[in-house]
């Protein structure tokens, strides 16, 4: 694929993912805080995301398995996951978490099981998406090429 | 830093502005290092609350400003708020992803200067230095007219690259070289920073305040006193820049805080009837009763019925001196209102205090510098409720001649911030005083520090007595603590502290004085205004901030950062 081919296609799927709320404006703050002096940033922090957020989904999946749930436990993971995801701006998971929180908060546990499973699908639905996202930034960089900037007009 | 580094950093305020980040979560943490970069701040992270702690304690200057998240899992973020703003003095903004506003009201009470939800936005960031300048100018408020001339060493001058400050510093030191004229000379003599320090001892300190007190506040010149207090190998330039430290300090003791301070042996403080009715009478040197341990009205000299303390009593502002005629103290009567405030704010006893007067035989400030007094030379401290009416009060207050007024209660804010921090600098302080001797020790471990410690030592334990430019070029002079030190063995006895942590006071040896020393005046407000103490223990909590502080101002410009903070 020509490289310039390659920074479209790769716009182009960074746009759908804003469009489809995958992801909001603040990965675009992350992209643009990435920069010669800190030239892998972006894909450095939402690996720390992933590391961390696997964890977190595993707790909590451990922490609702309990015969007893404790939500005292429940509710800092969530509210946790809630903080990082809205800060590398993935969305729709932090839009389930807030749910999740709520039916926390009510201390409704099956209600939590749902949440907890839709908390998964968004989150690995972004991670998909990102892991793409990086990839095709890898093979235009592998290709000499610059990745494009974020267009905010769409 | 050097006063040299210090003023370079200042120059390129708020480039290199030194943040210290905090956030269990990494994602977060990374981000947010990234975002404080992009903002040309110079970051330090951490993932842990203790290590920030330990950190932050290694090194007060270290820092201009903590941003910390709420939901840690070794520790709670409001409590480092509270601990860093006791012990530091440093502006925190607290992150958070809660947007609750129960949890931004906590932030606020707890002394956070700005709560910020997550995620965080760069344009959010940008601006957060305005709280380290605001928190910085308004401690140089604090100390209006009086400034420390000597360069940058103060508050203000290090790190305040504010224009505003600077104006107000070069107006400030021009006001102070009018009214002295030996001011600078220990800052500008080179030949100064070679003598061998000289230790203020409560002793010498005594005598010092009697020889002021005998010449008159106003009239108080170096060589007078120096004749007068008759002390061997004391050069007249010890006495200056002794002198001028005094007089910065209750100058900023006044501006700051209105405490007013209890009287105590130590206290030069004069008042005029004029003003509001509060009179100070000096009190001699050789009483040395710092109105006891606080909680016991007893030592007070004065009539509780003038106490300013607020606290208890209404009429506490009365009380500072025999003469007040509490009922004037008008500006202070929101005591009532600042009671419940100032309750709330701090454990310690300040209800306990008969006449209110917190600041009842507070320790004398250690900084004197803070009691730079301008013509106007009344201080007057008014309670930090009464805050808002203490400017008006203020301004009538000063009187022509050293009135020093100083109310017990240098905690302005009303959050409960400034409350610990004061109760724990006190138990702190009276601790580490009760544990020392009252000789002066030599070492610097911590509750020597207090007794032997150098004045230099600014407010807080700085570890570097470099840091406070007046201080190294003031070779001559260092003020020990130990006068106040004197003043929290009294205190300490009197066993009205508040609530005492020994993990604060373990903390940090330094502060410990510092500590002390806001304890007891936030415990013995309202009993006495008026007390040296008082004005060093308001000086005291003002004063530390970070870094800035070093000019040995001891917690008054804590406090009073505290209060910007709100």
């Amino acid at each position: 694929m020509e490289l310039a081919q390659m920074q479209k296609s790769l716009q182009d799927y960074t746009k759908s993912l804003f469009l489809e709320g995958v992801l909001d404006s603040q990965f675009l703050q992350l992209q643009q805080l990435q920069d010669e002096s800190n030239p892998d940033f972006v894909s450095q922090v939402v690996t720390l995301f992933f590391q961390d957020s696997d964890r977190i989904l595993n707790d909590l999946s451990l922490s609702l398995d309990q015969q007893v749930v404790d939500f005292k436990k429940v509710d800092p993971h969530v509210h946790q996951l809630k903080g990082s995801s809205s800060s590398i701006g993935a969305q729709r998971v932090k839009n389930a978490c807030v749910v999740f929180r709520s039916f926390c908060e009510q201390q409704n546990v099956e209600a939590c099981h749902r949440c907890l499973q839709q908390v998964k699908q968004e989150y690995y639905l972004v991670k998909n998406r990102l892991e793409t996202l990086f990839k095709l930034e890898q093979q235009i960089v592998a290709s000499g090429g610059m990745i494009p900037a974020m267009e905010l007009g769409f | 830093m050097t006063v040299e580094q210090d003023c370079v950093a200042l120059d390129q305020f708020p480039v290199g502005m030194r943040v210290l980040a905090v956030d269990d979560d990494q994602t977060c943490l990374r981000i947010l290092e990234s975002l404080l970069h992009r903002c040309q701040y110079h970051v330090t992270t951490t993932n842990q609350a203790q290590k920030a702690l330990e950190l932050l304690r290694e090194n007060k200057n270290k820092f201009d400003l903590v941003i910390s998240d709420v939901d840690m899992p070794d520790m709670d973020g409001f409590k480092l708020l509270e601990l860093v703003g006791l012990e530091m003095d440093l502006p925190v903004i607290m992150l958070s992803a809660h947007s609750d506003p129960k949890y931004v009201m906590k932030g606020v009470t707890h002394g956070a200067c700005d709560y910020l939800l997550k995620p965080v936005r760069i344009e959010e960031l940008k601006n957060i230095w305005q709280h380290v300048v605001r928190s910085r100018f308004d401690k140089n408020r604090g100390s209006n007219n009086g400034d420390k001339k000597d360069g940058s060493g103060n508050n203000e001058g290090v790190a305040n690259s504010d224009p505003n400050n600077g104006r107000a510093n070069r107006k400030r030191k021009d006001q102070y070289n009018e009214d002295e004229d030996e001011e600078r000379d220990d800052n500008d003599d080179p030949s100064s920073q070679k003598k061998p320090r000289v230790v203020w001892t409560v002793e010498l300190h005594k005598k010092f305040v009697a020889a002021v007190n005998q010449l008159g506040f106003e009239k108080a010149m170096p060589k007078k006193i120096l004749d007068l207090m008759n002390v061997e190998k004391l050069t007249r330039e010890n006495v200056a820049s002794h002198l001028q430290k005094f007089r910065l300090y209750l100058k900023r003791i006044s501006g700051n805080q209105q405490a007013i301070m209890a009287n105590s042996d130590l206290h030069f403080l004069q008042m005029s009837n004029g003003l509001d009715g509060f009179h100070h009478r000096p009190i001699p040197v050789g009483s040395g009763q710092f109105h006891g341990g606080a909680a016991a009205a007893g030592m007070r000299p004065f009539s509780p019925n003038g106490i300013l303390g607020r606290l208890n009593t209404p009429s506490g502002i009365g009380g500072v001196r025999n003469n007040l005629s509490s009922p004037s103290s008008g500006m202070f009567l929101q005591n009532p209102t600042d009671l419940g405030k100032f309750h709330h704010v701090s454990s310690l006893p300040l209800n306990h205090i008969d006449g209110g007067n917190i600041l009842q035989g507070l320790p004398m400030p250690l900084e004197f510098d803070q009691l730079q007094t301008n013509n106007n030379k009344s201080i007057i401290a008014g309670n930090s409720m009464a805050f808002p009416s203490f400017p008006t009060q203020q301004s009538s207050l000063p009187n022509n001649n050293n009135h020093l007024v100083l109310e017990g209660h240098p905690q302005a804010s009303p959050s409960a911030f400034p409350g610990h921090q004061i109760n724990k600098r006190l138990e702190h302080w009276s601790n580490a005083v009760s544990s020392s001797s009252s000789t002066l020790p030599p070492a610097q471990n911590s509750n020597s520090i207090i007794i032997g410690h150098q004045f230099d030592v600014s407010p807080l334990p700085h570890s570097k007595p470099d840091s406070l430019e007046w201080n190294t070029q003031n070779a001559s002079s260092s003020y020990s603590i130990p006068f106040f030190y004197y003043d929290s063995s009294q205190m300490r006895q009197s066993g009205n502290y508040g609530p005492t942590t020994d993990a604060m006071l373990s903390s940090n040896p330094k502060e410990g004085f510092i500590v002390g020393q806001q304890k007891l005046q936030s415990g013995f407000m309202g009993a006495e205004a008026g007390s040296l103490d008082d004005i060093v223990n308001s000086t005291m909590k003002q004063e530390q901030s970070q870094g800035d502080l070093s000019e040995g101002d001891l917690g008054y410009g804590g406090f009073s950062s505290l209060r910007t903070c709100l």
